[in-house]
């Protein structure tokens, strides 16, 4: 029987994991629910927002808080490249069928990744944890990296803001109505489209928020898009696409699952998540939370 | 016989001469071509006619490639045999995925294909005894009365050209024009007493039929199968071929795979930013030309009333 | 009309470039090298410094007027990081730039790709990198394939060697669930298990090719409480575990021995304060070792090429690889395949690193590596190798 440190170790690694897959699915599951598109350059969002840490982090050289505010510019950065791909490009593309939706994702996949290169080149980038953070907390007789406890904290606190400004806020009802009736919102003066740009925004934010906090803790290398959108796309499909709290119990399912395959089937946990993901849309295919759609 | 018939005629016949320019390259190009063209226009079956977008299409691509290397290397089962397990495995292996896939529409069909292929991409990533693992193997002989490049190219050219011949009936039979017609309107098409989702299985069955038959090809004019041809970009490079051709024109899938492998081939000797090109390419044709080539070139020498 | 003009522009530059004329020098024809290397991905880290030393020899080559006479012209092609991608883009170079002589690839599996892609079409092909012994074994071997790396034997037998110096019998082993992984791993053990019996593997980790996430993977080495470690997680792999772990406090716990040249001052670079200290690791070639005049030549030459105060260590790889066909082209006096073939079986040559033979019996380079233990120096900003010495692979392999 392994030691219950050991596992519980083992578990809360499962957890942190769980929480970055959890930010960068969020933003996607929240762009599809909204505007019915699925991203696949959501990956290479969070890829920009390392890419972009990593460079504020050079530019703020010595500047107390650095890595906190390269965080922040980061993201934001990478939200206003959402803005900015939806609101010129994406929008062309609503009327058209999704075939069109999702080979224009895959193409921004394509000129993200080499603009990526172009910019920053081939090297691999590394940024230091925080100096606040670079400890490890003791949990009985092992250790854990202080700053993957911060992340399982932040994630449900983010979790939580963001379901709380939907459920709650004038502009979260606005959101989910959209995503009902777009055309009796518009009808209702709502300017739909700005509402649009505004959720693509902040999926975008989500998802380079998640590739910033992760830069610490992970390669900034070329690949890291496509590495990590399967499993964001694994995620959203077992929570459900478009549900909130599937995408967090999703999260939370292929984190674990992640961590304890490891311990059982060392060598197949590969396999493990895709049969996962296939098992969920066969049997259940709006996922664990989802609405049950007309199929 | 129509023009585009003469169109066609011209085209076999320009195929049957490559071999005489002594040029390796083309013989070269030209079984690439026509393997990836029969592999897209398989795929076209489902997108095009049917309306289904499949994101995992290399599944029976890569099903067709190590069943019959497998046969032929491992096993030393005689080639036709091989060639045949590999197209009635493509088949069978379409119909139990497709199976799952139909009861669902649209973005989450797309998804259940997806990760249908992912799945079988990891079996033959990690089971090292039988496929050879992440090294792939290597080593596909020849078949024995097809020992030679150009000989090779002439049977390619032969059963993607028979391959096609089928295809074509297929479509403009009444089982294709149900399939057109579930792909305008699924809804109306089961009101009217069509059962859409086995019409729907049967062109999902057929099409990886094809597209086995296309990987076998492959796997012998590469003399190596690698489980990179089963992951997931492979299938999103078929859906671009296709698209690129055009999906409302039966052979826009060729012109699609001969345009975009030699293409690529042109612009890796010039830069390595291939990708950037490829994704400006493919937006470009998503916004502006939605017909890809062959339904660009139809509405500008268009017959009034026109035909496929 | 906008998009027919677009369409037809489009067509007549695809048309142009179709027609576009094959470079027929009027000069001396020039020998044609196809080097296809992974220059994107993640891989490219380490493929583009190895195509900048190929590019540096030839440079060099050429302004002493060529071999035989005769400029080489390296065709450089991002050959992608899977070996499907390898294949097709050397057939390609072989098809339509009628290249002479073939090298490159990067990973195990590349390499195996490409190898075969030189029996098919025979060509010359030198594996500038590749190090997995399947290349070389008997069953694989054939006239065409050569290697001027090291392999997955000599580098997995000399952390052998180290490790057995001091009295750890309890060890681990993590390493990419792949070729060169399995072999390098497979190749330590078999060599401890003969030389040490007493030595126990009290765990195997397995993390796929290319892991962003190892945490899962420290927790259960831990666990087992080994004495030492034996890692072949390569470069840039290396950098993400070694960040990673630290906060576990793993390299203060479990004494680690690491292939995969995590001690390439590419990684030193990196990693800087996070680069673990005290632990023993390897590197193709580390710019303030040997102290000979070819190698310091070699460095400056190196550093004004890239313009990098501190040039890459993978550089040395293309360069070698290169060093190798250019001097078996010129003892053979003639680009025949067959006839260089016969030169390069046993061909000795002088690289910057000491002299290195490429072995007739399997068409093996005879290249040690570089072995030593990480240290702060007050000399450079980074951590670097100290002590540190070359391993000879003479004695290490079959």
């Amino acid at each position: 029987m392994p030691d219950p440190s050991f596992l519980l170790l083992q578990s809360l690694n499962g957890l942190t994991y769980a929480m970055f897959l959890f930010l960068i699915a969020s933003g996607l599951s929240l762009i599809f629910g909204i505007l019915g598109i699925l991203n696949f350059a959501h990956g290479s969002l969070y890829m920009l927002g390392a890419y972009f840490t990593q460079q504020f982090v050079s530019l703020f050289v010595d500047a107390p808080g650095q890595f906190w505010w390269a965080v922040l510019f980061a993201s934001l950065t990478v939200a206003a490249l959402g803005a900015v791909i939806e609101r010129f490009f994406l929008r062309h593309l609503y009327a058209r069928e999704e075939l069109y939706q999702l080979l224009f994702t895959y193409a921004l996949v394509l000129i993200l990744a080499d603009f990526a290169k172009i910019i920053w080149g081939t090297g691999q980038f590394s940024v230091s944890r925080p100096a606040l953070l670079k400890g490890a907390v003791p949990i009985l007789d092992q250790f854990f990296p202080t700053y993957n406890l911060v992340i399982i904290f932040l994630g449900p606190c983010i979790a939580f803001t963001f379901w709380f400004t939907l459920l709650r806020t004038r502009w979260g009802r606005k959101i989910r109505a959209a995503a009902l009736d777009r055309e009796m919102l518009s009808s209702l003066g709502v300017h739909v489209n700005r509402l649009f740009t505004v959720v693509f925004f902040i999926g975008a934010w989500l998802a380079g928020l998640g590739g910033a906090l992760v830069s610490p803790v992970s390669a900034i290398v070329p690949g890291m898009d496509v590495e990590v959108i399967i499993n964001a796309f694994i995620v959203v499909v077992i929570g459900g696409l478009g549900s909130f709290w599937g995408t967090f119990l999703g999260s939370l399912i292929v984190g674990q699952v992640y961590a304890l395959g490891i311990l059982v089937f060392p060598r197949l946990s590969l396999a493990f998540i895709y049969v996962l993901m296939a098992l969920v849309l066969i049997i259940r295919p709006w996922g664990l939370l989802g609405r049950p759609l007309q199929r | 016989m129509s023009k585009e018939n003469w169109i066609l005629l011209l085209f076999i016949l320009l195929l049957l001469c490559i071999p005489l320019t002594e040029s390796r390259f083309y013989v070269f190009l030209g079984t690439d071509i026509l393997i990836f063209g029969l592999f897209a226009v398989s795929l076209n079956l489902l997108l095009g006619y049917t309306g289904l977008v499949s994101f995992g299409h290399a599944t029976y691509f890569g099903i067709g490639a190590y069943t019959c290397a497998l046969l032929m290397k491992k096993a030393s089962v005689p080639f036709p045999l091989a060639f045949a397990a590999a197209g009635a495995l493509g088949g069978i292996s379409a119909l139990v995925i497709g199976f799952f896939c139909v009861r669902l529409t649209k973005v989450y069909f797309a998804m259940l294909t997806l990760a249908f292929s992912q799945i079988v991409w990891a079996m033959a990533f990690k089971w090292n005894s039988l496929t050879g693992g992440d090294n792939g193997f290597v080593g596909v002989p020849f078949p024995q009365f097809l020992d030679s490049k150009v000989r090779f190219y002439y049977f390619t050219l032969g059963v993607v050209a028979g391959s096609l011949f089928l295809l074509r009936k297929v479509v403009n039979s009444p089982f294709g024009r149900i399939l057109t017609t579930i792909r305008e309107n699924p809804e109306r098409t089961e009101f009217i007493g069509i059962h859409v989702k086995l019409f729907q299985l049967i062109a999902f069955m057929i099409s990886g039929v094809f597209a086995a038959i296309a990987g076998a090809l492959f796997g012998i004019f590469n003399h190596s199968v690698f489980p990179d041809i089963l992951f997931w970009p492979a299938s999103a490079e078929v859906l671009i071929m296709t698209l690129l051709g055009g999906i409302y024109n039966f052979f826009g899938p060729v012109v699609g795979a001969a345009v975009l492998l030699f293409v690529r081939m042109q612009v890796t000797s010039y830069t390595e930013h291939w990708p950037v090109i490829l994704g400006f390419t493919l937006a470009f044709l998503l916004f502006f030309f939605p017909g890809g080539i062959m339904g660009f070139l139809q509405a500008r020498f268009a017959r009034p009333g026109g035909n496929r | 009309m906008r998009r027919s003009l677009m369409f037809w522009m489009v067509l007549s530059l695809v048309t142009l470039a179709f027609f576009s004329p094959q470079t027929a020098d009027a000069q001396k024809k020039p020998i044609l090298v196809g080097f296809p290397m992974i220059l994107s991905g993640g891989g490219a880290l380490f493929g583009k410094p190895s195509s900048v030393g190929a590019e540096m020899f030839v440079k060099e080559i050429n302004a002493k007027g060529g071999i035989l006479g005769r400029p080489i012209e390296l065709i450089v092609r991002d050959c992608g990081n899977t070996p499907e991608e390898a294949t097709r883009v050397a057939r390609e170079i072989i098809l339509k730039e009628k290249v002479d002589f073939l090298v490159g690839g990067l990973t195990a599996s590349q390499g195996l790709a490409l190898s075969e892609v030189a029996k098919t079409e025979k060509v010359l092909y030198i594996a500038p990198i590749s190090k997995s012994t399947a290349m070389t074994d008997p069953d694989k071997l054939h006239p065409y394939v050569f290697r001027a790396a090291a392999n997955t034997n000599t580098e997995g037998r000399s952390a052998a060697v180290f490790m057995a110096k001091h009295p750890w019998t309890k060890i681990a082993t993590l390493g990419p669930d792949y070729e060169y992984g399995q072999m390098v791993t497979k190749a330590f053990v078999e060599w401890m298990k003969k030389n040490k019996p007493q030595v126990q593997i009290v765990h195997q980790g397995w993390p796929k090719l290319g892991e962003t996430d190892y945490t899962p993977f420290i927790a259960p080495l831990l666990a087992a409480k080994p004495d030492a470690a034996f890692l072949s997680l390569w470069g840039g792999h290396f950098v993400t575990f070694a960040k990673q772990a630290k906060p576990y406090g793993f390299f203060e716990k479990v004494k680690v021995v690491a292939a995969g040249e995590g001690g390439s001052p590419e990684t030193g670079m990196s990693l800087k304060d996070d680069l673990p200290l005290g632990i023993t690791t390897n590197a193709y070639d580390v710019f303030y070792y040997p102290d000979t005049p070819e190698h310091k030549s070699y460095v400056e030459r190196l550093k004004a090429y890239t313009k990098q105060e501190y040039p890459p260590s993978w550089a040395i790889t293309g360069y070698i690889a290169v060093q190798f066909l250019a001097e078996a082209i010129k003892k053979a006096n003639s680009t025949d395949t067959m006839k260089v073939i016969k030169a390069l079986e046993g061909l000795t040559i002088n690289t910057p690193i000491g002299k290195q033979t490429m072995r007739a019996k399997d068409h093996q380079a005879t290249r040690g590596q570089v072995w030593g233990t990480t240290a702060k120096v007050p000399e450079y900003p980074f951590p670097i190798l100290r002590p540190v010495e070359y391993i000879p692979a003479d004695d290490l392999m079959d």
